[in-house]
This record gives C-alpha cells, structure tokens and sequence, in this order.
C-alpha cells in the first residue's frame, strides 16, 4: 500500500449515492446498477471489482454520465464537489469530462481514432481546457511523463503503428492531458499481455504519487488490486457486495462471492491442481433471483437468503458486506 | 520502464500517402485516374475557351456555322477515302476537323471539349450540391439517433420514393430550362444514397470506444460528429462522388437529350439529340464520338470509384 498522507484522505471528491441505472423498456428493465453507493477521497485508488456484466463499467461511466444508449437513472445521485453530476447540463459536463475526472479505456487500439497521429489527439485534448499553453511542448511533456521513448518522434505516429501497451500509455496521456483530480481507469491492462499489464499498473501509481489524482481503477482480477488500490468495492450483479481496504479484505473476505473470486485467482505456488471456480454463472440482469442475487451460485447458501435481500452491513472498521451469513475471521478453509 | 520497447518506425506514413500506395498498385485504377485527368483538362480547357469567347463578346467558333463545310466525315475517313484536299497537305487535312462536323458545318471536336466542360460542370455542381446534404443529415441521422433520424429516414424515404428523374424533371421545370434547372434538379435528389450509407457508417462508429473517449475527454457533439467520425466516414464520400459523378453525367446527357436541359451550348446529350436526324443517312461520326466520350468518362470513373474504395477505408491500412 502507498503512503497517503493523512489529510488527503477524508476528502471525498466524489461520493455516488444509491445510483440506479436501467436499460430497456420500463416494463422489462435491465438492472445494470442497483443502489451502489461509495465514494472516492482525494489522492485515494479505489477499486472496483467484478464479474463481465456485473455493471462496474457502467458505473465508471456514470461518474461523468456517460452511458449512452437507451439508459435511465432510476435513482441516486453521484455528487461531485457538491455538484450532481446526473443533474448537469451538457455544458457543464463538457467541462467535467475531461478537466476534472478523465478516462482510460480497456481497449487502447480502440479508443484512439485511427486516422488522428497520436500528438495531434493529446493536442485536442490540451487545447480543449487548457488555454495558453504551448500545445507541443505539452504533449512532448505528456508523452514523455508516461514513458514513451522518442516522443518526438512518436507523435507523428498512427495508432496502428504503436503496441498495444504504447497505445495505452498515449491513452493514460490523453487522460492526463488536463491534469484530473479522478483518473478513471476501466480496465486498463485487461486488453494488454501480463508484463505490459504490470508495467502498466506500475507508470498509473507513480502518476498518482507524482500528481495526486485520485484513481478508480476498474478490474474483473483481484490480484490486481492488492498491489495498487487502497479500497475495494465488490460488485455482483449491478450492487455492491462487499467493501473494505483492500489487504484487509483480500486476506479476510467475509462475502462468499469475494472467497469464490479469491479462490479462481491462479496461484504460482502450492499444489497444482484444477483452477477454482464458482458454479453458475452470472444471472441475466433482466431475470434476478430473488433474495441474496448470489444465492443460486452460493456454498453456503441458507434458505432465508432467498427471502428478502440482506442489506450491505458495516461489518468492522470501514468494511460492510452484502450478506446473511458472512464468513468469518478465521473460518477460511485452508487454500 | 520502457525496456522492450517496439522499434520507432522510420517515418510514419501519412493516410494519403498509404492510400496512394495502394492505389499505385492497382494498374488498371492507374489508367483511369490518367483518362481522369485528360477528360479534366480537357474540360478546363473548354471553360477557358468558354471564357475567351465571353470575355471578347463573341460568337465562339464551336457555335458558328460554317456551311461550306456541312457534314464534314472525320478527317483520316477523307484522306483514306481519297478526297478533295482543295490543295492542303495530308497533314493538315488530318488536323482539319479530326472528328468531322455537324449539319452546320461545326466542328465536333470542339464541341466535344465544350460537352466535357459542362459534364464535368454538371458532375461537380451537382456535388456540391448533394454531398453536403447527405453527410451533413446522414451524420445528424446516425449520430443523434430517435427523432432526428426518424425524421431523416423519414425524409429521405419519401425522397427514395418518387421516381428520380419525374422529381428531376419536375425541378428542372419549375426552375426553368437550362444549366441551374439541371443543377438543382440533379443535386437535390440524388443525396439520399449518400445520406443512407453515412448514416449507418455513423451508427456503427458512434457505439466504438474512440468516440466515448472523444466524449470522456469533454469534446462537444459538433466536434465529435466532424471532426472525429466524419474522417473515418470521408473514403465513402470520396467513393460515392467518383460513382455518382458519371451517373450525373448520364441524367445530364438525357435531360439536355428531351431539351430540358442545357439550351444554347453544346453539351453531349444536345449532340446525340442533333445526331441522331440523320445517323440513318450515314452521318455517324457525331454520335461515335460523343458515345466513345461518355463511355470513356463513365467507364474511368467508376473503375476508379471501385479502386479508391479499397484503398481509402481506413480500416484496411496496412500495419507500419
């Protein structure tokens, strides 16, 4: 874990509040998030962590009021310097986007134009909110801020004629470009190979020390997240399911969902023997069970958890899960 | 950090560069871009020649009758055939009305020139008409979606759905006879294709991750619509101008050819329409000629319509 100095924590710059977001017809909804409420401190990583599906995106996302499409908020609210961001108008979105809370996309060959050399997109950006710098010496900064060797050289490329971790990294760039408080990274190293990835991980803490941006770091692969995050938020099917500091919950997860998570993650030592899974698999987000949506899939499943639906209770010094009967401390079985 | 770093390609290409480079490859693409140019030249030719006759306030010679030489075969039919040079060289027999002349003694050669000028007028015009209104409503179609598009589907179906050249005649009639009667016309139907292929290209754009990022970064609608997808959109309106190009040709051809077109110069489908009179009595170079020229046109454009469409799409290019 990193140094956070004390009186950066404590500051949340943006606190999402019971946030629920729909998809499709009224009648049929899709629940893609339902009721997910944290919040993100200044200087703070938090990460957020989960199954395909499970609308973690979606709430990355929602953090500038992104989703597109034929979405609805149901309800809550996400509060940005006392702001409400699903409140905002066009203008004032633009403004955020961006200046305030940037994003960084999984698939970098993707997210960047195909027909834009590479310095002329941070340039766009740059130019967008930040009036009287010099354009090119700012990207040439940029570039070389995330380590890109022959910046000069490597504006004038095309996205094509980058790899896919010297795409990301023009990525993380862009995103930087306006100095943002919230750096949201969706998934930054799931499209790159597992070098890359730690590189990747590596150059976003450091910018972090460097510029004290907060960063909410989405990620279906909770080996990641003990390195980097401060926080992390569980998600199961559109809602939180457990939240905590991130070593603490990682060697104490309380939720059977999080322990399942746990378990899949490969390990170099011990025995080799098959990898772990959880039974199931992600229910239909238009089609939820009943009761406790992780029921179907639980071990350790009771018949009253598919009754009402437990709440996420505080279940020690800043952590809260989403169950009935949370596993222990010191219950784990040996792994 | 930056230890395996991939090597810095030597200079990297621009996106013309590497569509040319491609194009360069395709032989066939080649000699259509050069008849191309020559048809291109020729027209500009015809508009500076055009203008000199303005300019000094007289008849032009392409206009003026000269009925001594009625009827005139095409210059090598003569000389093969023997005919009476009236004292010239064969040389300058040759190059005395090489495609022959009308029934008014005019020669078809420049007024073939003088065809190119208003073909090429016609094809550009029209343009300039219709591209802007397809891309402009194809983008507001596809990239604001719900009622917009309802509304421009809407239109351009109703537009689809009146058979083209009535509505053409019916514009050309209301405006009245002559060049801006075809211009209109033309331009104002012939957008919707255009409209539909950009529509659908923006939809499938709209939902990539490039332009979430554009709008993550704060960018407005404007901006992302034309400065971030139209680029990517911009091979198929280059694509669709060298098809509908000839296409607007042709339809300028045939109204000129029913006399509600082009009136008082002469275009190519005014020639065929005066040819065709005596085309029974023997008179065929005039009809060969403007035939062989929209053929040429025609043929070259689209050839080079199709080459350009492999070329252009972005998403072909080639890896550095």
């Amino acid at each position: 874990m990193f140094d956070v100095p004390e009186t950066a924590m404590k500051n949340p710059i943006i606190e999402v509040k019971n946030l629920g977001l729909h998809f499709g017809p009224a009648s049929r909804p899709v629940r893609a998030v339902d009721g997910v409420s944290f919040s993100i401190d200044e200087g703070e990583t938090v990460a957020l962590v989960g199954e395909s599906g499970c609308g973690k995106s979606v709430t990355a996302l929602s953090l500038a009021k992104l989703v597109s499409g034929s979405s609805r908020y149901v309800s809550g609210s996400v509060m940005y310097d006392g702001k409400d961001v699903l409140q905002m108008e066009e203008s004032e979105l633009r403004w955020l986007r961006g200046n305030e809370i940037s994003f960084v996309f999984q698939e970098p060959g993707m997210s960047l134009n195909p027909v834009f050399r590479v310095g002329s997109q941070i340039a766009e950006a740059i130019r967008l909110h930040r009036k009287g710098v010099d354009v090119h010496d700012e990207v040439l900064r940029l570039l070389q801020l995330v380590g890109i060797p022959a910046p000069e050289k490597r504006m004038r490329s095309y996205p094509h004629e980058m790899s896919g971790g010297m795409q990301q990294r023009v990525m993380i760039a862009m995103a930087l470009a306006c100095q943002p408080r919230l750096l949201v990274a969706d998934e930054p190293t799931t499209a790159l190979d597992v070098t890359i990835q730690a590189q990747i991980l590596e150059l976003l803490s450091e910018l972090q020390k460097q510029l004290g941006m907060a960063i909410l770091l989405i990620t279906h692969n909770l080996g990641l997240v003990a390195d980097v995050a401060h926080s992390v938020n569980v998600m199961y099917a559109g809602r939180i399911v457990e939240r905590g500091p991130s070593r603490e919950l990682l060697r104490n997860p309380e939720h059977p969902y999080t322990h399942g998570l746990l378990a899949a993650v490969p390990r170099l030592t011990g025995s080799v023997g098959r990898l772990k899974s959880i039974d199931g698999s992600v229910p239909h987000l238009a089609q939820l069970p009943s009761g406790c949506k992780f029921h179907p899939r639980c071990p350790k499943r009771k018949p009253d958890c598919e009754g009402v639906e437990p709440e996420l209770r505080e279940s020690g010094e800043n952590r809260a899960v989403r169950c009935y009967y949370p596993v222990k401390q010191g219950q784990h079985e040996e792994r | 950090m930056s230890t395996q770093m991939d090597n810095v390609s030597a200079e990297s290409r621009s996106l013309w560069g590497d569509a040319w480079r491609r194009l360069r490859k395709n032989r066939l693409a080649l000699w259509c871009l050069v008849v191309v140019v020559i048809y291109t030249v020729t027209a500009f030719y015809g508009e500076v020649q055009y203008r000199y006759y303005q300019f000094k306030d007289e008849q032009p010679s392409y206009q003026r009758p000269d009925l001594d030489s009625q009827y005139l075969a095409p210059s090598l039919t003569r000389v093969l055939k023997g005919e009476d040079r009236a004292g010239r060289s064969v040389v300058k027999e040759l190059l005395r009305h090489p495609c022959g002349t009308d029934g008014l003694g005019r020669d078809v050669l420049a007024r073939l020139v003088q065809g190119t000028r208003i073909a090429f007028l016609v094809g550009i015009v029209t343009s300039i008409i219709a591209i802007p209104i397809g891309v402009i409503l194809g983008c507001l179609a596809g990239y604001f979606g719900g009622k917009v598009d309802d509304f421009i589907v809407w239109l351009y179906t109703t537009m689809a759905s009146i058979p083209g050249l009535l509505f053409i005649l019916a514009i050309a009639m209301v405006v009245g006879q002559g060049l801006l009667g075809v211009y209109l016309g033309i331009g104002l139907t012939t957008w919707v294709g255009l409209c539909r292929l950009i529509r659908g290209e923006v939809i499938k754009h709209k939902s990539s991750t490039y332009v979430t990022a554009a709008r993550a970064l704060g960018l407005g609608h404007a901006r992302i619509i034309f400065r971030h997808i139209l680029p990517n959109v911009f091979h198929i309106v280059i694509v669709t101008f060298t098809i509908r190009f000839p296409q607007a040709i042709s339809t300028e051809v045939f109204l000129s050819f029913l006399g509600i077109g082009v009136q008082g110069e002469p275009s190519w489908g005014i020639m065929i329409s005066n040819s065709r009179l005596r085309l029974w009595q023997g008179v065929w170079w005039e009809m060969t000629f403007v035939t062989i020229a929209i053929f040429l046109v025609v043929l070259a454009f689209n050839l080079l319509g199709d080459a350009l469409r492999d070329a252009l799409d972005p998403r072909l290019r080639e890896a550095g």
